[in-house]
This record gives C-alpha cells, sequence and structure tokens, in this order.
C-alpha cells in the first residue's frame, strides 16, 4: 500500500453529487449502454450518472475501451503510467487510486507508482517511463505550446507513430476522465 | 529536413477538394473506417494520405468513438441546452485553451447553427464560467459549482451533458496538439 501526497492505490468509493440513474427507471438503451461501459457499471455512481445521457456514454465508453484495452501498439501498462501521471497532475485523488493499482498489476511492480505520486515530473525507473511522465505532463499542462521538442524524445527512445499515438490519447483520454470524476463527484474514503 | 518540412507544408496547403482529386482511388475504398479527414485530422492540418492521417486510423475505433461524440454531445437533444449554447461553450473553451483551430471551427458551426442570431439562454453565463473552470484547472471543481447551475435551471441531465461536452474538449484539444506536435517532428528526420 503507497500512500504520499494525498495520492493512494487502495480502493476508494466515488460519491456523485448528482442524483444517479435508478437501476428500475433505465430504459433498455440506458441498460445497454452501462453493459457495455464496464462489467460493474450497474452499482456504479459514477457510471449510473454518466447513464443520464446514454449516447454520450456511450461513445465515451467506446474510446475509452479502444484507448485503455486495445492490443497492439504501446504496452498497456505504459498506457496506465500515463493515465496515472496525468490523474496525479490534475489532482485527481480517485483516478489515481485505480490507475496506480491498474500500473501495478500490469508491470507487477510499484517502484514507478511511488515515484509519481511524490513528484511526477521527475518519476521512471528508465529513460523510457521518465520520457512518458514528461510527456504526458506536458500535455496536460500546456497543450496550447506543445511542439517537435515534446516528441523528440519519444521519438529518441524508438517510440513509433502509432505508439506516440497511443500514449496521446491515453493523455488526452485522462482530461477528460479526471474531469468528469472531479466536477460531478468526489471520492469517498480518503483524507482530504 | 529543411528539403522535407517545406515539401510538408505545401502539401498541408493545398486545399481539401484539390487534395482529394490526387488521391488514388484504391486509398479511399480499401480502408475499413471512413477515409475523408475528420474533425480531429481537419483542426490537426492532417489529409488523407498524409502518414499521420494514416496512422491515427491505426486505432480505427479511437477515431470513429471521437467523431461519434463530437456529433451526440453538440446535437444529441438535451432539454434546457440547445446545440447553440454547446457551441458557444465549445468556443469560449477552445479560445481560453489557446487552441485556434478548433475554435475556427466552432465559430463556423456556431454561425451555422444560430443563423446570425446570438443564442440567448438565461444559463449560458453560468454554463461559460463551470467550462471555463472545469477547462484551465480541473481541481476547481466543487458541488458549489454544480449548485450554481441548478439554480441557472439545469436538471442533472443538462448537468452530466454539459460536464461531458467540456470534459471531452479537454481531451479533443489535447489529441490536437499532440498531432500538430508530431507534425513538427517527423518520425525519419528524428535525431
Amino acid at each position: 500500500m503507497i500512500r504520499r501526497n494525498g495520492f493512494t492505490d487502495e480502493t476508494l468509493e466515488w460519491r456523485s453529487w448528482l442524483e444517479p440513474l435508478q437501476l428500475a427507471a433505465a430504459s433498455p438503451l440506458q441498460l445497454e449502454v452501462l453493459d457495455e461501459s464496464h462489467p460493474q457499471s450497474r452499482t456504479s455512481p459514477y457510471y449510473l450518472t454518466l447513464a443520464h445521457q446514454p449516447l454520450m456514454l456511450r461513445h465515451r465508453s467506446a474510446a475509452y475501451n479502444a484507448i485503455m484495452y486495445a492490443p497492439g501498439g504501446l504496452p498497456r501498462a505504459e498506457r496506465e503510467l500515463g493515465a496515472m501521471v496525468v490523474s496525479v497532475t490534475n489532482g485527481c485523488v480517485y483516478c489515481t487510486s485505480v490507475h496506480a493499482q491498474r500500473f501495478e498489476q500490469l508491470a507487477r511492480r510499484s517502484d514507478t507508482v511511488e515515484q509519481v505520486f511524490a513528484d511526477p515530473a521527475s518519476a521512471g525507473t528508465s529513460e523510457r517511463e521518465r520520457a512518458i511522465a514528461r510527456f504526458a505532463i506536458a500535455l496536460t499542462l500546456r497543450p496550447d505550446e506543445l511542439g517537435g521538442d515534446d516528441i523528440a524524445p519519444l521519438r529518441a527512445i524508438g517510440m513509433s507513430d502509432e505508439e506516440i499515438i497511443d500514449l496521446l490519447h491515453a493523455v488526452a483520454i485522462f482530461g477528460w476522465a479526471n474531469r468528469l470524476m472531479q466536477n460531478l463527484g468526489e471520492p469517498e474514503g480518503v483524507d482530504r | 529536413m529543411g528539403r522535407r518540412a517545406t515539401a510538408f507544408t505545401r502539401v498541408a496547403k493545398v486545399t481539401r477538394a484539390t487534395f482529394d482529386l490526387l488521391l488514388p482511388p484504391s486509398n479511399t475504398t480499401a480502408m475499413p473506417t471512413p477515409d475523408a479527414a475528420d474533425v480531429i485530422d481537419r483542426a490537426a492540418g492532417l489529409a488523407p494520405g498524409d502518414p499521420l492521417h494514416s496512422a491515427r486510423r491505426f486505432r480505427a475505433k479511437v477515431v470513429e468513438a471521437t467523431e461519434a461524440s463530437h456529433e451526440a454531445l453538440l446535437r444529441q437533444p438535451v432539454e434546457g441546452l440547445s446545440t447553440a449554447d454547446r457551441l458557444c461553450v465549445a468556443l469560449h473553451v477552445c479560445t481560453i485553451a489557446g487552441a485556434r483551430t478548433l475554435a475556427r471551427h466552432y465559430e463556423g458551426q456556431l454561425a451555422e447553427a444560430s443563423g446570425g442570431d446570438a443564442p440567448s439562454s438565461p444559463a449560458l453565463p453560468a454554463m461559460l464560467q463551470f467550462a471555463a473552470a472545469l477547462t484551465t484547472d480541473p481541481r476547481r471543481g466543487d458541488r458549489a459549482a454544480i449548485d450554481s447551475l441548478r439554480r441557472a435551471g439545469l436538471g442533472d441531465a443538462a448537468i452530466v451533458a454539459l460536464a461531458q461536452l467540456v470534459a471531452f474538449l479537454s481531451y479533443q484539444l489535447r489529441v490536437v496538439a499532440g498531432l500538430r506536435a508530431m507534425r513538427a517532428s517527423p518520425a525519419d528526420v528524428a535525431p
């Protein structure tokens, strides 16, 4: 278990500030989209809140699942590293806990997680991890200034266009995910 | 690098119509997904045939779901949240985030949707304030912001739609920024 700077890799709950959909009142489309989105979505306040707009949730989930889980391209642990670095940078405690766990499961180690919680800007157990973390921070904090100099380190460690696009997608979609988690509710079971 | 960059710039300047004429027909039918440039391609300056346009299609599902999200978030009917309201929000978000090409895209869509009339939803100021805070610093989201949207007359389903739109824009403008940066650092001239 790692706790640092308000972040944790323990399992947290999330509470909605809106009224989550009541399953008994759900339309067939809402149930279908919930089941497409996540295995536990029927009991998740987050998915039940987003299910108020089922078609918007459907396309979001299709994008999210393809970005984070599709085979090939950038190794999944590295997509999770990008997600975790963005979540720490945006201060999203809930997303950080989920994606720290996913990284640990995929990479079978937690040393990088400790470093990201301590200081994402210098985090990484290898040149490759450090390049991924720095790119994730740059795209998160200054998308308007991003340039070739931010891409060059990814090329230098041998990333293909397809791998860079995978990383770009993983970083960008956590700009999306963090904002929903942080603006429609809050984590429970954590000292704020 | 100089010669290549010049050629690239010249290609990028060719209009879409001309570019389509230059494409071999086989190239437009072989792809499993629509091969036309979508909103992200256009904002990033990518045309069919560019290496990065093709590289994006390696994740065809992401390309499709991103374009479908854009469409649903702006056009799906939502009580209390018109398409013109949403386009105003999108234009505001892209402007404050410095996403110039996307801002132009939403500006054009807004002119089309509103037919020159400014949208007049009384809730628009509260929506723009919520969108700006969420865009510039996601930590600023709190319960009070949700309550101010409710006081402005938005129901929970409209608040979900607005939050999804603003959060999506943060994603969309970062994908565009990343692709534009990749264009500035092409694969075969890396150090």
